[in-house]
């Protein structure tokens, strides 16, 4: 797949807008005005001084639950790059450096995969196992994972023929130091970029299935879910559905573009 | 090249085949028999064998699997659980409008796409906010632009309809109308993904001998971008379109429900929330094999424009 060349600034302005929303999520009882979760008499209200971003149709605060939002989509995202990372890597690494008949079948597996919709097959999982943090985290981990092992397989394909692993080999090393010693270390720069990129989808991603009522279940603070909520009353207070909107975006931007900075 | 056309149909029957029985078991495993839940909670023991009796659910999986994939082939989909609708039935009224949506969308990132990388005056201000357009298009979730388009043109200007879908028999206006922001919101992504392909390539033939020919013969630099530059370099562009088909499904998901669109991708969504099984496995398997055979297109078309490969086999 191939990635838009992002300016070199871009990348330290990504960098930027992803520290200041981690921070945000770590400082949110701190920084959010109100409880993000305390019904008032006060529904719909517009963005005044009192309420940053006025209120939900339930009389929340709409600039509190967007702090208190970036907590779940940041956990989500890192949770399923990482889940996806640790089933990826370890079947790229071993399809690309075994080759023969192991590398055929997991080749295979990685298309037959990779063909299929993921939002699609998140949605079918979701529904299967029930829709919670840790469930979400393992079904995106799941459907993100065939990306990532074809990268690092096409990455160990090429180190594979390098001088220096067939010296290792040579010299009579086994194969599981050699991805360890010498095949590993060459990965890891992409395998990071990767990273970054995988959690910009799963955010995406996460979201996506909250906007269509199969994510997080409500009253959590959860940006999609936000999103779905707010649309019906855009005609009236269009911050509650805008403002989360604009920091999934945001969010999911910032990790794209370093993740693509660093290709 | 035909043998390499008949391996690859015959993988794509396998992979159909395969991604069918892992949806079936999974499906039926996890979600049990959905007696229970058609008949409610106070259901008797006898109604629920009686149910699972008429539908087939007290036979092992193995049995149902073939039994649900015999009568798919003949194009027997069943019945859904909820509305006791023929699935067949409600998929065919709905496929049109996902198909429409889908084939607005791609024409108009490709023709953007293509567009606004080849225009000569594409110069450092231009090719900026092409590439700024490119990572909104690519980062920002169709959800996201959905919303902000029915706020800027529906509720604010007042350009356009906000949701709901028209059918052509109540005027063309009409019905364009309502398609204009789903449109927009499906391709928005494709724009982005499709100029990054297509920049890359254009940008190696631009610098190709015969392009110094044609500015040698005098002609202008529009001509020679759009006539002898963009269509050499939109080859890699429409195996992309082919690759892109997976993806787009999810979208067109997204996009109808914002938009209350009559679509497959919508009814798919009721079926998941009403655990409606059989509309759920007849529309996941409608978008493996659209994937599959999309694939399995874009590979054949590339084998054919590309002599290299075909006279390789």
């Amino acid at each position: 797949m191939m990635r838009p060349r992002v300016m070199r600034p871009g990348r330290w302005i990504g960098i930027a807008v992803i520290a200041g929303i981690a921070a945000i999520a770590v400082a949110a009882p701190v920084l959010a005005p109100r409880d993000p979760y305390r019904s008032g008499i006060d529904m719909l209200v517009l963005p005044s001084a009192t309420h940053f971003l006025g209120t939900d149709d339930l009389g929340r605060d709409v600039l509190s639950r967007v702090i208190y939002g970036a907590r779940a989509s940041l956990a989500i995202g890192l949770g399923a790059a990482l889940v996806a990372m640790l089933i990826g890597v370890p079947i790229g690494l071993l399809a690309g450096t075994l080759r023969g008949r192991i590398d055929v079948a997991l080749v295979a597996l990685i298309d037959l995969f990779i063909a299929l919709p993921g939002l699609v097959l998140a949605l079918i999982f979701t529904a299967m196992v029930g829709a919670n943090l840790r469930n979400l985290i393992l079904v995106l981990g799941v459907v993100m994972w065939p990306p990532i092992a074809r990268l690092v397989r096409g990455q160990a394909l090429a180190l594979r023929e390098t001088v220096f692993v067939e010296a290792a080999r040579a010299t009579g090393g086994t194969q599981l130091w050699i991805i360890r010693r010498h095949v590993w270390p060459g990965v890891l720069p992409v395998v990071a970029a990767q990273f970054s990129i995988s959690v910009s989808f799963a955010i995406f991603t996460s979201a996506s299935l909250s906007f269509l009522g199969l994510g997080i279940p409500p009253p959590a603070a959860d940006w999609g879910g936000m999103v779905r909520a707010g649309y019906d009353y855009l005609a009236i207070n269009p911050a509650m559905s805008l403002a989360p909107g604009a920091a999934v975006s945001l969010t999911v931007m910032g990790f794209y573009v370093i993740g693509a900075s660093f290709k | 090249m035909l043998r390499l056309i008949v391996r690859r149909v015959l993988l794509m029957g396998l992979t159909a085949l395969t991604v069918s029985a892992l949806l079936f078991f999974s499906v039926t495993k996890l979600l049990g028999s959905p007696a229970g839940m058609m008949l409610g909670q106070d259901a008797s023991p006898q109604a629920i064998a009686a149910l699972n009796a008429q539908y087939g659910f007290d036979r092992p999986a193995l049995s149902q699997y073939l039994h649900w994939l015999g009568d798919a082939l003949t194009g027997d989909l069943g019945r859904s659980y909820t509305t006791q609708q023929s699935v067949a039935q409600a998929i065919a009224t709905r496929v049109p409008v996902t198909l429409e949506l889908a084939v607005w969308s791609i024409a108009l990132a490709v023709a953007a796409a293509v567009f606004f990388n080849t225009i000569p005056v594409a110069r450092a201000p231009v090719r900026r906010i092409v590439t700024l357009v490119n990572l909104v298009g690519i980062s920002v979730p169709n959800f996201m632009l959905g919303v902000s388009l029915i706020f800027l043109l529906s509720v604010q200007l007042d350009l356009l309809p906000s949701t709901g879908w028209v059918p052509w028999s109540d005027g063309v206006g009409a019905h364009l109308a309502h398609m204009v922001m789903p449109v927009l919101t499906l391709s928005a992504y494709y724009f982005g993904a499709f100029s990054i392909v297509y920049r890359a390539e254009y940008q190696d033939v631009i610098q190709r001998p015969f392009i110094g020919v044609a500015r040698a013969r005098g002609l202008s630099e529009w001509r020679v971008a759009f006539r002898h530059a963009a269509p050499n370099a939109i080859l890699p562009v429409i195996t992309f379109v082919g690759i892109s088909i997976g993806q787009l499904t999810g979208g067109a998901v997204v996009t109808e429900t914002i938009f209350s669109m009559p679509g497959t991708g919508r009814l798919f969504v009721a079926s998941i929330e009403g655990r409606d099984f059989p509309v759920m496995l007849a529309i996941g398997m409608l978008i493996v094999v659209g994937v599959v055979l999309m694939n399995l297109l874009a590979d054949i078309a590339y084998t054919i424009a590309n002599p290299q490969i075909r006279h390789a086999s």
